[in-house]
Parts: C-alpha cells; structure tokens; sequence
C-alpha cells in the first residue's frame, strides 16, 4: 500500500480549515499531533455507549468499560513491544511519568550518588532528576552530546560506579537529532544504572522496541503520537517496577486498608492510585491502532522528505542558521541572525503557518547553541509538500520585511 | 522628549488593518519610531519579566508629566511598546493609572497580544507602566 499523506490528511477534520482565509499549515506537531477520525471516535463511542468506571466490576457497563480500558494496556503494549501488559502504567504523560520514576527511586538513592543526563534533554527529563538530586544529596551530571547527537569515546568517562540513574532522550525535540540511544543504554548497563528513555519525540515517528532496547524505563505522551491529551504511558521491566514506591496513594492501588497499614494492590495498579484516564487509555489505543495500520516505514520516508526538502530550500538561501541535521529528522530548528523567532513566528502565523517559537523547554541546550530559541517546524504524517514550501516562502518574505534596511 | 507619533496617528495606521499580516506590518513600521536604548540601561531591574522576548521599560518625568523609554530585541514588541507609550506619554501618573489601556489597545486591533498567554508579556508591561 503506498503511503499517501494527502488522502490520510481525511481522517483529520481538524486539518479541513483554513486560518486568517489562508490555508492553515499545522506544522507544530513536536509540540502536540492532530487526532484521527479513529481516535477521536474511540473516546465519542467510549462515552455514548461504556462509560463507567473501571475494576468495580458488578455491573454491564463497567464490565465493558474494564475490557476496553485493559485492551487498550494490551494494544499499547504490543505497540511497544513490552513483554507483559502490566508493564504498562498509565500516567499523565511523559512528565508525570519521569516523576513517578523520580520519587519512586529516591528510596534509593544516597549522598554522592550519580545521576546522569545528556545534554539534550527536555526539561522534562531534566528537572525531575535535578530536584531528586537536591532531595538526597546526589549528583546531576551531563553528558556532553554534540548537537548531531554523537558520541565520542571520551564519554565513558561520565558514566561512572556511582552512576545510579541514567535518562536520557531518544530524540531531541529542539534540535530533532537523535541520540546515541543503544550505546549509552549499553554503557550505563555496565554500571547496573538504572536506564529510563524519553521516547516523547519518538514514539510518533520511529517503531519503537522497549525489549530491543533493554532499558528499565521508557516514557511518552499520547498526545504527541496522534492520541489525546492527559495520558502517557510509563513502561518498565518487571524488576525496575517493583522497587518503584507509589509516587501516589490512594484507592484503586491497594489490595487491603486498615487505620494501621496499607497492603499495595500488584502491578499495574499498584502505581495507578484513583480512577484513571479511561477514554485518554481508550484514545491511546486507538492512536497504536492507527499507527499500526499505516506503512510505518513509508510514514517516517515521508516525513523525512518533508524536513529535508525544508533544509535544502533553506540551505541554498544562506543567512538562516539551520540547528537540526540534513536527514534521518522529522524537524527544522533555525534561527536568523537578528531577527527574534518570535517575529518570524508571528508573521508566519498571520499567514496560516503554524509552527514554535521559543526555547523548546531546553534551556541548557539554547544555551549550548548560543541562542535564544528558535523557530521549529516539525512535520508528521499528514503533511504536505504544499505546507513544507507554504512555510519556507512565508518565512523568506518575513525575513525581508523584517531585516534591518 | 520622546519622538513618538500621536495617539492618532497610531490609532489611523492600526485600525485600518484588516488582517494579522496588516496588523503585522503596520507594527514593524511603528517599530522604528522607538528610539533603541543603550546597553547600559537594559539592566536587570529595568527588564520586564514574563515576556517571551527581552523587554525594558524605563519611567521617567515626575508624577505630573511621564515619560517612558523602552526596548525589545524583537521588532513586533517594538511596535506594540510604541502603541502602548504614544497613549499614555506626557499624562499624569493618575491619568495613566485610570485609563483602560487593554481595551484601548484591543480597539487597536492588538487584542491577541494581550491574551494571558504563556509567551505573552503585554500585560506585565501594563501592569508595570500603570503601577
Ligand atoms: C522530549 C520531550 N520530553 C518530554 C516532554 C514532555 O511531555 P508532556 O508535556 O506531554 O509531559 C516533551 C514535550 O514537549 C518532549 O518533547
């Protein structure tokens, strides 16, 4: 089946408008994807004909309810690839989950002990760590990635017999290089680091094997891989789960009370604490479904294409500062000496094109590249060649008006 | 003192736009009628923070007759900085304190620039300028 971005681009009634009277070009998508016909009637049907709450059993809805919640586990589950579905904890999204790891490893910590992060990182996968670290006297150490994501040998020595916690990114969601994931997963191993992958900016792009890449935690968020908002996914080996303390208490997580002590339910509920996202769980198995139904290679071809074709229209006009690689990048990160992003934005907003302006949340990283922030159109699957030159042209004119005479 | 075009006249170039790309362009062309500040006066303390782009304000003139001088380094800001003091320049602190300065500048087609938005810094310029 060849993949066609324009006939997908149906199942998005949200893309069938227009902004200002110009053809909107929805190019924001690192920051949340456009929702699918699929998912978005998942959760319709969800409240029109189950709606109940889940695990209490005793009656006809909730039974329906339950199923659907416990196969959406199972669809994600397979969508990752993790080898049970109660490897599969609900969560808010990606930051939550780095949050319940967090707290739920800080029993574990000690005084001098290691916590290492790349310098690629949302602050997402950054704050968390760094609050943990003030919390039990740990340190945050940084491992140098150039920004085209490569490793150089030297970086062994980051990692060290204290390093207890290794989390890193798998794709950058400011600059859209991929890291080093496989290796620096291997080298923390050595160290029985914990691992945990920020997989927020890949799980809409690339397949993704959390058994392949053998690491003790991997997150993201729905909303970013055409799923709703307000759920996401923490995804963890058995052992790694187990040691993890409830970063919440309360009912659905325990097995029995009493005013003395709490017995904790088993995984996954032991770490799901009060009534979760039903329909954000039913909506992210639809989001799986949808991606399992496309050519997945063809897809991420696409998208490539349409960053590249942005790169090399931009490269050949020269005075634009482009932060992302030339292939294997579903974005374009740049910036124009002398001219804010934010006025770049803005004149590209007026003329229908929607993309981000700003620090990405990666202050550290803006700071690495010596800007401020910069402006970042990232692509996904139903986008357009029309849209990738909409933005190019509109942000040519808005160069010139905006350049100093 | 400060060389900036009447209230009327800014009023006639921004309510004749009828689209963002006017409202856009009529404000790179206002932006070059603010005068830059100089290096040392982008301190700290002058620096309104909450804004998405670097923003400095300074008050200056007594309470019977202000003045302000301010700075972006991005060049939409510039523009909305000179709407924002051609209103109110030479007032009274009182009279600068009792106008309706978001609606005034809504009537000036700039109302998506005063959305509490998360990159938007307009209305702790105003709530600096009328504090
Ligand atoms: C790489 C990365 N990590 C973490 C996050 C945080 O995701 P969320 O806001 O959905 O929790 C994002 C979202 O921008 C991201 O791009």
């Amino acid at each position: 089946m060849a993949f066609d971005s324009y006939t997908l681009r149906n199942q998005f009634p949200i893309l069938q408008q227009t902004a200002y009277d110009y053809p909107l070009a929805y190019l924001d998508n690192a920051a949340t994807t456009q929702k699918p016909l699929l998912v978005l009637d998942a959760i319709q049907d969800y409240y029109r004909s189950f709606n109940a709450n889940v695990h209490r059993g005793a009656h006809f809805l909730s039974d329906r309810a339950t199923n659907h919640f416990e196969q959406a586990r199972e669809r994600v589950a397979n969508f990752i690839n993790a080898p049970e579905n109660s490897h599969v904890i609900w969560s808010k999204g990606t930051t939550e989950a780095i949050n319940m790891v967090a707290y739920g490893l800080e029993h574990l910590l000690e005084k001098d002990d290691e916590i290492l992060i790349t310098s690629l990182e949302h602050h997402a996968n950054l704050v968390p760590w760094q609050q943990l670290a003030f919390r039990t006297g740990a340190r945050l150490r940084v491992l140098p990635l150039t920004s085209n994501g490569e490793w150089e040998p030297e970086y062994q020595k980051y990692f060290t017999d204290r390093t207890r916690i290794f989390a890193a990114t798998q794709v950058s969601n400011a600059i859209g290089v991929r890291t080093p994931l496989q290796t620096m997963i291997n080298e923390a191993k050595q160290y029985n680091a914990f691992t945990l992958v920020d997989g927020a900016q890949a799980v809409a792009h690339y397949p993704v094997d959390v058994q392949a890449i053998d690491c003790d935690f991997y997150v993201f968020s729905g909303h970013k891989m055409y799923g709703p908002t307000g759920i996401g996914v923490l995804y963890g080996k058995s052992q790694a789960l187990d040691v993890l303390l409830p970063y919440q208490t309360g009912g659905e997580m325990v097995r029995h009370v009493a005013y003395q002590a709490t017995e904790f339910n088993i995984l996954p509920y032991r770490l799901e604490a009060g009534t979760p996202h039903i329909d954000g769980a039913i909506g992210l198995a639809a989001a799986c479904e949808f991606l399992a139904q496309q050519d997945r290679v063809a897809l991420l071809d696409w998208e490539q294409k349409l960053a590249n074709h942005v790169y090399t229209r931009l490269r050949k006009e020269g005075g634009i500062e482009i932060y992302s690689p030339e292939h294997e990048t579903t974005l374009v990160s740049l910036s124009v000496p002398n001219i804010h992003t934010i006025d770049l934005n803005a004149y590209l907003d007026s003329k229908g094109v929607a993309v981000r302006a700003g620090s990405h949340c990666a202050h550290p990283l803006m700071a690495q590249l010596g800007v401020s922030g910069t402006l970042r159109a990232s692509f996904a699957c139903y986008n357009t060649l029309e849209e990738a030159d909409q933005f190019c042209d509109v942000l040519l004119e808005a160069i010139e008006i905006l350049a100093d005479e | 003192m400060n060389d900036f075009p009447s209230p009327h006249t800014v009023k006639q170039q921004l309510q004749a736009c009828r689209s963002k790309e006017e409202t856009f362009k009529a404000l790179v062309a206002l932006s070059k009628r603010l005068p830059r500040l100089s290096d040392e006066e982008k301190t700290d303390e002058n620096q309104v923070k909450g804004c998405e782009s670097a923003v400095w304000l300074i008050v200056e003139g007594s309470a019977e007759q202000r003045y302000f001088k301010a700075d972006s380094d991005a060049k939409l800001m510039r523009g909305v900085l000179v709407a924002i003091i051609s209103l109110i320049t030479g007032k009274t602190q009182q009279a600068i304190q009792e106008m309706d300065l978001k609606t005034e500048l809504a009537e000036l087609n700039l109302s998506s620039y005063l959305t509490s938005s998360r990159t938007n810094g307009v209305l702790s310029i105003l709530a600096r300028l009328q504090a």
